[in-house]
């Protein structure tokens, strides 16, 4: 090596074209750094409260799907972050981490209606893709909807309608006994208007707090109404509370209840012997009538976590299952091609498709009506698949309601 | 009309009931030893999950060390960790306390998973009473008696035992105590134990009736401290007033205005406190003045 006269070993204007060079190499070559990056998707689900049992396989169906694609999505490694959801407020704050920190390309979950009222409208505020996976309020695709957000749980109104002829087949005296928040709310309200139509009569309601420990004076209130039915608007932790306790207090089989959306997880949580009730569900993971895909899904989930998967499991696997392939499909993480990419989303599901629809974003699902078995064998088999709803396929479409029912305006 | 109230009001009593026993524990610990514990709540959950892991293993006898395996992790958590906090000011211990609530927490739910648990009272107390207008099980009358039978033993053993004395004098003036040659940090651990292990007691008799989960504790340890508040801190007959109080005050709400129902014990605790701001039965105590 010569030195030159300045006395450095390389010689100034080399150095010089060097560090340029080096300083540009990487926007010469922008899709080497780019397949280094993980593809990043948000997970908001509640890590703690009385909906903590659910999320648990909300997340758990969440993380085998991103697993099944070999942790891949557009054939770069992708990852879940998990953000807890403790109030609609801190939902939103944690929703706004994800995407200015974390850097996520769309976000997962909504495990409350509260919380997921909140966080799709911080959702369209970020212009940022969510997918709802756990929440039925109403309002959520109905006139709250906004382009952003697209949701898997069947609406209130919707599973109400699917649920009355149950009802009405006990008698027409009807007794509510609902959470006093958004998912107990829109339970109590089309329910009346329901038991209105078909001229039956409320002899009693009670908007119930949230994490009420002990039902035992509600359920005396029940007792001297003397319904034909009891309609419950209760989630997770409460409705176990409650069913617990109606069966402590004597009224097991001799009042019938019935509820919307119960959750696996809710029932294995009351025990063989208090459990009853007739409720609507999306899943169920011993029926028969499963896709060859989520009988593949429930082999992969027992593999993995030694237990059946709850309908929640497979509510988190396909919303997730849905945004992976759809940004895949759209070979972007850009909000508007992933949206788009959503829109055209399907999955084959006997005789109908597993789709959102375009005008209102609300994935379209046959619910199951269920009623707990009389002898339970099984610790995680407690339903009798009493119907799939709606009965004929064709009519899926019109149970979900028009543009102009639901009042829905993509903003 | 009537028969409405009464039947409420036995209701409330049950409700009442193991308000007390959750209370107690706490207002023991905070007479005694002057913490507020927001660990509380995590040894009633600790309580309720003993009782299932035991029954499932060893049968309903088994039931009977739930609480005494409670007071012993309370004794450790104070040997480790409390002890540290009886100089500093309260918000320390306020914070250290949350977060042990928040480790017990995390590991019950590491170890047994975060769904509810199903655990039904024992069948030899399975069935119900109906009074006229009352309806009430035979497990709560089960749960009225013993939590009856622990505060009459409670109360013997503070006040007709040396050990009894001890406590309360120490309690007073703790230096006293330690002149006479008593062993004071000794008898602090016990009397951590013995709150915990009273928590533990509220939790395995609580958890056929409640849901068993991790976060079970959220629905006892608002309640005990609203209790404590009302009676009185660290006044063992405050707390068994006020604890029965609330119980029936919540449950005739539920009666006449069921929304209201989760608020009125707060509200009720907010109109004690605006007239006697240290609750039922409470004390000028020279240590917290």
């Amino acid at each position: 090596m010569t030195v030159d006269k300045t006395g450095l070993l390389i010689p100034r204007r080399k150095a010089l074209l060097g560090t340029v060079g080096l300083a540009v190499a990487p926007l010469a070559v922008p899709h080497v750094a780019r397949a280094a990056e993980p593809v990043k998707v948000g997970l908001l689900l509640a890590k703690t409260g009385q909906i903590a049992g659910q999320t648990e396989y909300l997340a758990n169906g969440s993380f085998l799907a991103l697993e099944q694609r070999n942790k891949m999505i557009m054939g770069q490694p992708a990852e879940l972050v998990w953000l807890d959801e403790p109030s609609p407020q801190a939902a939103t704050q944690n929703m706004q981490k994800l995407v200015q920190e974390d850097k996520v390309c769309a976000v997962l979950g909504g495990s409350l209606s509260s919380n997921a009222l909140a966080e799709e409208a911080k959702a369209a505020e970020l212009k940022i893709p969510f997918v709802c996976d756990n929440a039925a309020a109403t309002d959520i695709t109905g006139k709250n909807c906004n382009r952003y957000t697209f949701r898997l749980n069947t609406p209130v109104a919707v599973q109400s309608r699917m649920l009355a002829p149950y009802a009405l087949s006990y008698g027409k005296k009807w007794y509510h006994i609902t959470a006093s928040y958004a998912f107990g709310q829109d339970i109590l309200k089309t329910s009346r208007e329901l038991l209105k139509a078909a001229g039956g009569t409320e002899v009693g309601v009670d908007e119930v707090p949230l994490n009420t420990a002990d039902f035992s004076s509600f359920i005396l209130k029940i007792r001297q109404a003397k319904p034909d039915v009891v309609v419950g608007g209760l989630s997770a932790g409460d409705l176990t509370t409650f069913l617990k306790q109606w069966n402590e207090l004597g009224m097991k089989g001799k009042i019938p209840f019935v509820e919307i959306a119960i959750g696996d997880t809710d029932i294995w949580g009351v025990g063989p012997e208090a459990a009853n009730g007739t409720f609507t569900k999306l899943w169920d993971a011993f029926n028969a009538k499963n896709t060859p895909e989520e009988k593949a899904f429930t082999e992969a989930y027992l593999k993995k976590y030694g237990k059946p998967p709850a309908d929640k499991a497979w509510m988190g696997w396909i919303t997730a299952r849905s945004l992976f392939e759809a940004i895949d499909a759209a070979k972007s993480t850009d909000a508007n091609k992933i949206i788009e990419a959503l829109e055209a989303w399907k999955m084959p599901a006997g005789d109908v498709s597993y789709h959102y629809r375009k005008f209102d974003h609300q994935m379209l699902v046959r619910n199951l009506a269920v009623s707990v078995k009389d002898k339970i064998t099984d610790k995680y088999n407690y339903f009798d698949v009493k119907a799939t709803l709606p009965q004929n396929p064709a009519d899926l479409e019109k149970i979900f309601g028009s543009s102009e029912e639901i009042g829905c305006k993509m903003t | 009309m009537l028969d409405i109230l009464l039947s409420q009001t036995v209701s409330g009593l049950v409700l009442g009931g193991l308000y007390v026993l959750i209370a107690i524990g706490l207002s023991i610990i905070f007479g005694l030893l002057g913490i507020v514990n927001f660990a509380h709540g995590a040894f009633f959950t600790l309580g309720a999950y003993l009782a299932l892991t035991l029954v499932g293993h060893f049968g309903w006898p088994a039931v009977v060390l739930a609480p005494v395996i409670v007071g012993g992790m309370g004794m450790v958590a104070e040997r480790l960790l409390i002890r540290r906090l009886y100089d500093k000011e309260p918000l320390i211990s306020l914070i250290v306390t949350f977060a042990l609530a928040l480790l017990i927490e995390a590991s019950v739910r590491l170890i047994y998973g975060g769904i509810g648990q199903p655990f039904s009272p024992p069948p030899f107390l399975s069935g119900f009473q109906v009074w006229g207008p009352i309806l009430i099980t035979n497990y709560r009358v089960a749960v009225l008696a013993a939590t009856a039978a622990v505060l009459v033993l409670l109360w013997l053993f503070l006040e007709k035992t040396r050990f009894g004395r001890i406590l309360r004098a120490g309690s007073r003036d703790p230096e006293m105590v330690g002149l006479l040659g008593i062993n004071l940090p000794q008898v602090l651990t016990w009397v951590f134990g013995l709150g915990c292990a009273i928590s533990g007691l509220a939790g395995l008799l609580a958890a056929p009736l409640w849901t068993v989960t991790p976060a079970m504790a959220t629905n006892a340890i608002m309640p005990a401290f609203v209790v404590v508040a009302i009676g009185g801190l660290g006044s063992f007959a405050g707390a068994v007033i006020a604890g029965l109080l609330v119980g029936v005050v919540v449950a005739l709400t539920i009666q006449f205005w069921p929304e209201a129902s989760g608020g009125v014990m707060y509200l009720f605790m907010a109109l004690m406190l605006l007239l006697r701001p240290r609750g039922l039965l409470g004390e000028r105590w020279e240590r917290f003045e």
